[in-house]
Parts: structure tokens; C-alpha cells; sequence
């Protein structure tokens, strides 16, 4: 659904016709008229007006007293007046007033220079201050958390942190406290403000009230300058200016605001993990293994070592691809890997294939939704997947929708989410029960409430159902909410919400396609999308929400096993991540770790340990030590971070988006797409070099559907291939259909599901701000299990498999459902990798 | 139509011819007349310096090689770093990097201090912006001229060199003078 097309009406400002969209604020609308209106607390982005700090105080004709233009919708008709001598004597008072107990310390304030209290200061303030008595003492500068300092003196409480902390990131933790002048911004007990969005408060703040621990003092704005870039930290993809200093230092992280992806928000992560890019540990020169200890070796010395050890492989090689590479950089590996030593190897999943047929099915464009369609979606459905710790914006973007437009929101998640007060149903299944759960809500979408299946007459017209949402049958006659571990009223109640709610958005996790059952859950999901009509409507579709920052690039550039660039199958197919672990030492002699680090992050930890043990020769990208690379690579060659990169990168939502460089490369460290090259060029024998940009082009000439996309048209915000006329060039798959045949049977007892952290990640380990948010592993139990097994909250516990145990602490929660026990995944230590296989899992509890 | 040199010589004028009296006037009586200037202000005294021993007086308001202040009573810096001198600097040739005062390591009366504080004299047009520009009075215009030095890294002034009392070498002139 397009949103409603805008209405413009004419009115009058300083004497001038303009003509603006009807509902407008009077603020935005004098800018139709090049007229402006100074404002502070006035943000669209926050929501409606307040009209809290009276510097848009207007004349309107008609209306005895000012009026705030914030706040004032523009009529037609209004005659409008900023310039009068009463407007200017309203506006000298306001910044009078404002002023009376600002500290004016503006040349040891951080926003000096950037100040909107400032500027406002200079073009609408009397210029003079008459006021000499005492102003107001707070005690300064305060931590309101490890990441933001507060300076109340300097509040002009405008209410812009206030309001994000309620409304738009819904932590309900800042809040005014005391009253008159004495009024201060606060959490409730004094307790540090975190949460995974705080920082965007500073950004917010129009004065220097707030500011960040990072980037306090470090540089004034005529010191620095901005690059734009994204950051490839998670899937969300945000677009990020990134604060340069002296050309190679980063200081700071800056929204960039584009509507399309972000909205103008960033997580703590994006704008505080820059630190990675600058941090001591950084590696920044080629290291080689030599005599059990990488040592530093130059660039010529560890190239020889790397083509030499990937040339006696050959295609007995097998490579890794961590989501942090760029298109280009999964291309070139994936031409290398095929093309060059002949091995289909290459994988940028962890849990296993993807389906062929089923990964053109998901890429098509009438089945995917981008992000700005939340914005008009009926109803949104996030299943399998917790938003704020994969994907954080988009959290803050169905938020928005639910909160705004009161959209019915349903979350089918296992692990309790963030989401769940803000859904209009919940739908909480057993940790590795996706397929049953999807099937259990197809089944209830065909069939209604499962009487129906009981007659022959009721079974009749679930064919006849099924078949006119064009399904070859209805879902096997089965218990599916059982098996999901689910309850039958909450299935039935998410249907209800989703049904004839018009567009729906679907927000999947990849996760549920990893393991195993991994296809038949996406079979499931296939059908549900039918099932709800998803392929139809416009504005409706799904969004998936990879696992690696970039998942879906490196899967249409072909960095899967069993599919080369543009989605096409490759026969024969390669060895996926999992079977790549079992391989390695047996057909497999070597393995690229291309900025992965798979004792981290895949799945079953044990498998990785011995098959890292058992290759002959590990090549690792990697810009950390970090535990694989440490532990197991021989040559170590320095990677970039993504303030060095120059590349392209794909939006969940089919967004191709531009990572410029923005730093210079500290050290040793080269362009990973030259250092590929010249593999690719040593290899091979022929000669092969490019530049960036002709890269890229390659990049999207091979991959048919991004054919003509060119750099200048992705720009800064961003292109979605789907709206273009390369998106043709997909081959067009039919919906495949599955018949879905229940599960197996879930085995007994407690089951163990993984908690994906927003922080289990190596910024947390580097990034000097953030170290204090870095988790410790943690199991999640519900009261009732934990009561049965004699823990209680804050106990050591062990959880164990076959022998395997990880030892955490016990976290109480109500909201987790008996039966299920969550560990964290990719935490530095006692990592629940340790425990997954991709299966659904039983495991012991015990104390420690 | 051919050039003739003599067309061009329309008349030529020439003096008297030596000899006589007015030649021996022109040789001596103008000559003695030089010598009398000459002798005359052999008298006065010489208007030269014997530089660098001895040094023009500058001007009060002579803009010189930087200085940087503490306050006198508690000897904190009078820079809080921040950078409004190496904004309004046209030759761009000061370098501030901040850093925040720890009750530890108090360096300067508000939140923030100097870390860096360099001032490149081989770029610097001594125009006095930074003077103007700064907020506390911290930096000034001193009166030292003498800047030349062997190598050009020795011309960036760090901190300490600019705070440090600089040894007055030249003389400043007195009122009225």
C-alpha cells in the first residue's frame, strides 16, 4: 500500500503565497516559503509536538496571542507573520530566558560550534545579556551512564531525551524530575541510563546538556570532517557519518538519516563500535605461524606462504565468509574458490544449505517487503527472531508502527522478545520448533480452528480453502501446535491478528532455516506466505534477518555452496559450513577464514575445534586475534574494518548500499580486494588487477539481477534492485510448494534454545566504551524448572549434552515458558556453541 | 622610403668646455660641497646597530613569538583547548587536541585542557587572530622576533615551550618613545 498522496494548501507567511502539504506543522511548512522558524525541541522523528521550548512562537492573523509553530497545523488560508516586532520581541525573550541559566561555557563545551543553542542564540537573541545574578549550580559533569555524560546546567529541557527514552526506543527509563528551575533529567533511582539505544540521546540534545563519553573533548567541528559510509556491524545496515579527524582516526559516529533503512537512528553498537577501527589490538601486519606463535612478517613473505599453501590444496580448499565482507570481497572469493582452485566450497551461512528453488522463491521482489513498508504495513509478524538483538532499527521501526499506527504486531518467537508488551499476540513455541510453529499457523490461516479436519465434509472444503489461496493441499491433519510446543488459543489468536488486517510484513530470522529440518521450515514459511497472501498485495512481503551483517549479499553473489552469483545452482554443490567442519583433515586440506571466526559463532563448537585442528593450512583475513585465528591460522593477513573499506553492500531488503572508506589504512593493512587479486593473480598465472569501481561493476554485471547498477545511481542512500529493471533478470520461480508433513516428534525434556546478544560480539571486546556491556553467560530458565531442579536466580549452573556442559549463571525470567532453557550464543567464554548442532537438543540442568 | 640617422637628431645640447674657471669650480667647489655633508654627519654619531648584540626596542604592541598563561595564584593553565585560536588561525599552524582535567591531573581551571597545543612558526603570519579569538586570555602576542632555527621541525612550538617564560631578548620600547 503507497502512502495516501499529499494534499498541498496555500497560505501566507511574511506576505508570500506558498503552498504546502496539507497537516503540516507551520515549522516545516514556512519551508516551503524559505522562511525559518528556529526551533528546539521540535523533532518529526520523536513523534507528535510538544511545543516545550516556545522559540517558534509565530503571529498568526486572526488568533490573539502567539502561537507555537511547532504545533500549529497549516490551514488554508492562515496568514502567517515571523518577522513582527512582537515575534521578535517573543524570540529575544525566549533565548533571554533560555540563556538565564545557561552556564555559557561554550568554549569547553563539546556542541560549541555545532550548537543549535548557539546559532539561535546569534539570529533571533537580543545579543546582550542584562542578566547578573547568580545562575543555578548542578554538580557537573555527571555519568548518566558509561556512555553519555550529562551536564544539567546546560539542560534547556526541551524534552528531546525525555521524549526518545519513552517513545521511540520505549525504555521508559529518562524522565524529569524536581520541578520549576530546579527540573532535571533523570532516570528514576539514579540508576545509569543503558539500554541499546541510548546514545542516540546525544545526537538529539540541540545544546551540550548531553554528551558522549567517547567523544568528549576530542575534537571541535572545525577540526573534523564527515564521511558517509554504513555500518556493517549487523544486518540493519545503518547509514553512519563517521567523524574523521587528521584523515585516519575515527571519533564518533553520526546517523545519517535515511528513511529508507534507518530513519535516523542508531544502535550503541554502530555508534560506539567505531573504536574497533583505532584499537591497540587491531592486527596491522601479516603475521605467520612459525614455530607454534604467529610472528609479523612482511607482505611478499606471507603472500608466498598463503599461495603456497593454498596451491598445494588446490580444491581440496574450503573458505568461510564472515558477514562482514562486501559484495565485491565475497565475489572475488567466491572467483577465486571456483574458478581458481576449482572448490565449490565457499559458504557464507552456518547452519547449513539453502534450498535452490527456495532462495529464488525468497528473493522475488512481490515477496519481499522493504523496510520503509512497515511504515504502512496492516500488520507485522517477527518470527524466529529477537529484533533489537539482531537487527536493533528495525525494532525501533516496528515500535514505531505499533506505536503510531496501532498496528497489530505478532511476535512467534521461542525466547521471550522485547517486543512482546507492544504485540497484539504472542505466540511462544518450543526453541527449535519453527517449522511445526509456521505449520501450525498455516494450518490454523487454511483450516480454522482443526474441527473442520474431523468430518469429511470439513475436509472437503480445507482442500477447497487451500486451493484457492492456490496451495496443492491443506496443511497434514496433525496436532501442529502441540508439536510446536505451542498453545492452541495463542495460534489461534496470532491468526486472527494477522487475518484481513490487510499488507502484512513478515520478519524472519535465518536462523530457522539453519539445521537439519532448515528446508522444511522454510517450505513452512513459504506456505504461510501464501497462506497470507504475502506474493499479492503490494507493500506486503517478507524481510529476513541474516545472521551475518551482509548475509544477503554474500548469498547473491554467489558465496554459498550450492549457488554461484545471481542465485544460480551450482552442480556439483559444495560442502556447507557444517559438513566443511566434519571435512576438513579428510577431503579437505585447507580452509579461508575471510573475517570469520566459526569457534565463535557456528555451531557446534567441538566439530570446528577438531576440523580447524585437522586442516593442513588455515589463510585467515582477520583485523582481531580472535580465538580461531589464534589459535589455528598459519598466515594471517590484516583485514579492514569497515571505516577502510570501499565497496557495496546488500540491505535484507534488497537495498544496495555504498561503503566508502573513510579512514586511511593504519599500518600494513592493504585493500582486501587487491590482496584477493593478487591470489587470484598468483594463482592463476594470468594477470589480474582492478580498480573499486570497476570491481563493482563486474561484481554487478555477473550477478544478473544487479545488472546496470551503477555506483552513482546507489548514491548515498541506497538503490533496492527489486525497483529496477534488472530485477527481471530473476528467473521466475513459481511459489514452490511443500506439502507439510509434521515434524518428528521433539524429544523430552528441557530444550535448549540460543539467545542471540546485541553484545556477544567482538566490538564489545575491542571497543573501549563498550567493554563494560560484553555478557556473561547466562541461562535463562522459566520458575518453574528452575524451582523442579532446586536453582535459584543468580546460581551457577552447568547445561549439558552428551557430556559437553557450559557453565552460566541461572537467570529467572517469568516470560520463558516451561520446557526451555536459553543460553547466550557467541559469548568470549563458555560460548552455547558449544552445545548446538543445528538439531533440536535436550539438555541436563544442574547445579554447579 | 630610406631611414637617414640625422633625421631623428632634432638638437643637441652640450656644456662648456673644460678649461677656465668654471671648470676648476666644477671640480673642487662641488666636491668640498659632498664633503661637507659628509663630515657633518660623521659628527652626529652612527644610526646603525651592531645587531644582534645590540637590538631594535619593539613596540608594546608588537606581535611576536606566542605565549601561552598559567593563572599566577594557582598556577593552572589558562587554555581549556578549546581550539578557537586554531579555528580563526588564516594559516592554519595550530594543532589543539584536547583531553578532560581528572581530579588527578588537574591542568587547567575547566573541564578540558590542552594535551597538544602546537604552533607551526614556519607557517604562522603573526596576524594576531588567535589572540583575538581566545576566549580566556590564554594566549598572547609576545615580543620576541628572533625565531630562526637549523631545521624546520624545530619551529613547531610545543606547550611547553610556549608556556615556558620565554628569555626576554628584546628590548621593548618605553611609553612615549
Amino acid at each position: 500500500m503507497a502512502p495516501p498522496a499529499e494534499r498541498f494548501v496555500t497560505f501566507e507567511i511574511d506576505g508570500r503565497e506558498v503552498s504546502a502539504p496539507e497537516g503540516s506543522m507551520l515549522v516545516d511548512a514556512a519551508k516551503y516559503g524559505d522562511v525559518e522558524i528556529p526551533v528546539f525541541c521540535y523533532e518529526p522523528k520523536l513523534g507528535q509536538p510538544v511545543g516545550a521550548c516556545r522559540m517558534c512562537l509565530v503571529e498568526i492573523e486572526g488568533i490573539p496571542k502567539l502561537q507555537t509553530a511547532c504545533s500549529t497545523a497549516v490551514k488554508d488560508g492562515m496568514v502567517v507573520v515571523t518577522t513582527s516586532d512582537r515575534v521578535k520581541s517573543a524570540q529575544n525573550a525566549i533565548v533571554e530566558f533560555l540563556l538565564v541559566n545557561h552556564p555559557l561555557d561554550c568554549p569547553v563545551c563539546d556542541k560549541g560550534g555545532e550548537c543549535p543553542l548557539q546559532d539561535i542564540s546569534f539570529g533571533w537573541g537580543a545579543g546582550r545579556s542584562r542578566f547578573i545574578e547568580p545562575k543555578r549550580h548542578f554538580k557537573k559533569p555527571i555519568e548518566l551512564s558509561p556512555l553519555v555524560a550529562i551536564d544539567r546546567e546546560r539542560c534547556i529541557l526541551c524534552y528531546r531525551c525525555v521524549r526518545f527514552s519513552q517513545e521511540i526506543a520505549e525504555d521508559y527509563q529518562l524522565v524529569f524530575l524536581d520541578r520549576a528551575d530546579h527540573t532535571y533529567v533523570g532516570t528514576h533511582d539514579g540508576r545509569p541510563y543503558v539500554g541499546p539505544f541510548s546514545g542516540n540521546i546525544v545526537e538529539l540534545c540541540p545544546v551540550g546538556a548531553l554528551t558522549s563519553t567517547a567523544y568528549r573533548f576530542r575534537a571541535r567541528p572545525w577540526d573534523i570532517e564527515g564521511s558517509g559510509t554504513i555500518c556493517t556491524l549487523c544486518p540493519s545496515q545503518c547509514n553512519v557519518e563517521l567523524t574523521v579527524r587528521d584523515d585516519n582516526t575515527v571519533l564518533r559516529a553520526l546517523a545519517r538519516d535515511n528513511v529508507d533503512v534507518d530513519d535516523g537512528w542508531l544502535c550503541d553498537k554502530g555508534r560506539f563500535g567505531y573504536e574497533v577501527t583505532s584499537a591497540r589490538e587491531r592486527i596491522t601486519e601479516p603475521m605467520v605461524r612459525d614455530a607454534g606463535a604467529l610472528r609479523p612478517v612482511s607482505w611478499e613473505l606471507a603472500m608466498e606462504e598463503a599461495v603456497r599453501g593454498l596451491d598445494r590444496a588446490g580444491e581440496r580448499t574450503a573458505a568461510l565468509v564472515g558477514g562482514q565482507a562486501t559484495n565485491e570481497e565475497g565475489f572475488l572469493l567466491q572467483f577465486l574458490m571456483r574458478s581458481v582452485l576449482g572448490s565449490p566450497h565457499v559458504d557464507s551461512r552456518r547452519g547449513g544449505a539453502l534450498d535452490p528453488e527456495q532462495a529464488l522463491a525468497l528473493a522475488r521482489p512481490d515477496l519481499s517487503a522493504a523496510v520503509a513498508d512497515l511504515d504502512t504495513a496492516g500488520a507485522v509478524l517477527v518470527v524466529g527472531t529477537e529484533l533489537v538483538d539482531e537487527a536493533p532499527i528495525l525494532d525501533l521501526r516496528v515500535r514505531k508502527a505499533v506505536r503510531r499506527r496501532h498496528v497489530p504486531l505478532v511476535v512467534a518467537t521461542s525466547r521471550p522478545s522485547s517486543l512482546d508488551p507492544n504485540a497484539a499476540a504472542v505466540l511462544r513455541y518450543a526453541p527449535g520448533a519453527d517449522e511445526a510453529v509456521l505449520g501450525a499457523l498455516v494450518a490454523q490461516l487454511v483450516g480454522g480452528d482443526g474441527e473442520r479436519a474431523k468430518t469429511r465434509a470439513g475436509r472437503a472444503s480445507l482442500h477447497e480453502a487451500a486451493e484457492q489461496l492456490g496451495m496443492r493441499r491443506p496443511p497434514a491433519d496433525a496436532d501442529w501446535s502441540k508439536l510446536a510446543g505451542a498453545s492452541a488459543d495463542d495460534v489461534r489468536e496470532a491468526a486472527g491478528a494477522l487475518r484481513g488486517s490487510g499488507p502484512i510484513v513478515v520478519i524472519w530470522g535465518e536462523r530457522l532455516s539453519h539445521g537439519e529440518r532448515g528446508r522444511q521450515a522454510v517450505g513452512a514459511l513459504l506456505a504461510l506466505a501464501r497462506a497470507l497472501g504475502l506474493n499479492t498485495g503490494d507493500g506486503s512481503g517478507m524481510i529476513e534477518i541474516p545472521t551475518g551483517a551482509n548475509g544477503r549479499g554474500l548469498r547473491e553473489v554467489g558465496c554459498l555452496p550450492n549457488l554461484g552469483p545471481g542465485l544460480a545452482a551450482v552442480e556439483p554443490p559444495g560442502l556447507t559450513a557444517p559438513e566443511i567442519a566434519g571435512a576438513l583433515g579428510d577431503s579437505l586440506a585447507s580452509l579461508i577464514l575471510f573475517q570469520a571466526d566459526p569457534l565463535r559463532t557456528h555451531p557446534d563448537r567441538a566439530a570446528w575445534e577438531r576440523g580447524l585442528d585437522r586442516a593442513g593450512f588455515v589463510l585467515a583475513f582477520s583485523d582481531f586475534i580472535t580465538e580461531s585465528v589464534g589459535r589455528f591460522a598459519d598466515v594471517v593477513l590484516p583485514a579492514e574494518s569497515y571505516a577502510e573499506k570501499e565497496g557495496t553492500v546488500t540491505h535484507p531488503d534488497g537495498r544496495l548500499q555504498r561503503v566508502r572508506q573513510a579512514i586511511g589504512r593504519p599500518g600494513e593493512v592493504r585493500a582486501q580486494t587487491e590482496v584477493l587479486l593478487e591470489l587470484i593473480t598468483e594463482l592463476s598465472g594470468a594477470p589480474f588487477s582492478a580498480q573499486p569501481a570497476q570491481l563493482t561493476r563486474l561484481m554487478t554485471d555477473t550477478v544478473p539481477f544487479y545488472r546496470g547498477l551503477t555506483l552513482d545511481e546507489i548514491g548515498g542512500r541506497g538503490l533496492r534492485w527489486q525497483d529496477t529493471d534488472a530485477a527481471g533478470q530473476l528467473p521466475q520461480t513459481p511459489l514452490p510448494e511443500m506439502e507439510l508433513e509434521p515434524p518428528p516428534e521433539p524429544p523430552e525434556g528441557l530444550r535448549l534454545g540460543v539467545a542471540p546478544s546485541l553484545w556477544a560480539a567482538p566490538e564489545t571486546d575491542h571497543a573501549a566504551s563498550l567493554r563494560f556491556l560484553a555478557p556473561r553467560q547466562q541461562a535463562e530458565l522459566s520458575a518453574e524448572d528452575a524451582g523442579r531442579l532446586g536453582i535459584g536466580s543468580g546460581d551457577e549452573i552447568e547445561v549439558a549434552v552428551n557430556g559437553t556442559s557450559v557453565r552460566a549463571r541461572a537467570a529467572l525470567r517469568t516470560a520463558v515458558p516451561p520446557g526451555s532453557v536459553f543460553l547466550i550464543e557467541g559469548t568470549n567464554d563458555e560460548n552455547a556453541t558449544a552445545l548446538t548442532n543445528g538439531a533440536s537438543r535436550a539438555v541436563e540442568v544442574r547445579k554447579a | 622610403m630610406t631611414w637617414t640617422p640625422t633625421q631623428d637628431v632634432i638638437e643637441v645640447q652640450r656644456g662648456p668646455d673644460p678649461g677656465g674657471l668654471g671648470g676648476a669650480y666644477r671640480a673642487f667647489g662641488e666636491t668640498l660641497r659632498g664633503l661637507k655633508t659628509v663630515l657633518g654627519r660623521l659628527v652626529e654619531g652612527p644610526v646603525t646597530l651592531e645587531y644582534p648584540e645590540d637590538k631594535t626596542p619593539v613596540y608594546p604592541r608588537f606581535r611576536g613569538r606566542h605565549k601561552l598563561h598559567r593563572f599566577e595564584d594557582t598556577g593552572l593553565e589558562k587554555c581549556v583547548g578549546c581550539s578557537l585560536c586554531a579555528a580563526a588561525c588564516p594559516a592554519e599552524c595550530i594543532r589543539v587536541v584536547a583531553a578532560e582535567n581528572t581530579p588527578d591531573n588537574q591542568v587547567s581551571a575547566g573541564e578540558r585542557y590542552a594535551a597538544v597545543y602546537e604552533i607551526n612558526m614556519t607557517r604562522c603570519i603573526f596576524c594576531g587572530y588567535c589572540e583575538m579569538a581566545c576566549p580566556f586570555d590564554a594566549i598572547t602576542m609576545g615580543n620576541d622576533y628572533e625565531l630562526a632555527d637549523y631545521t624546520r621541525s624545530d619551529l613547531i612550538f610545543t606547550k611547553e615551550m610556549l608556556l615556558a617564560d620565554p628569555v626576554e631578548r628584546t628590548p621593548l620600547r618605553s611609553e612615549g618613545e
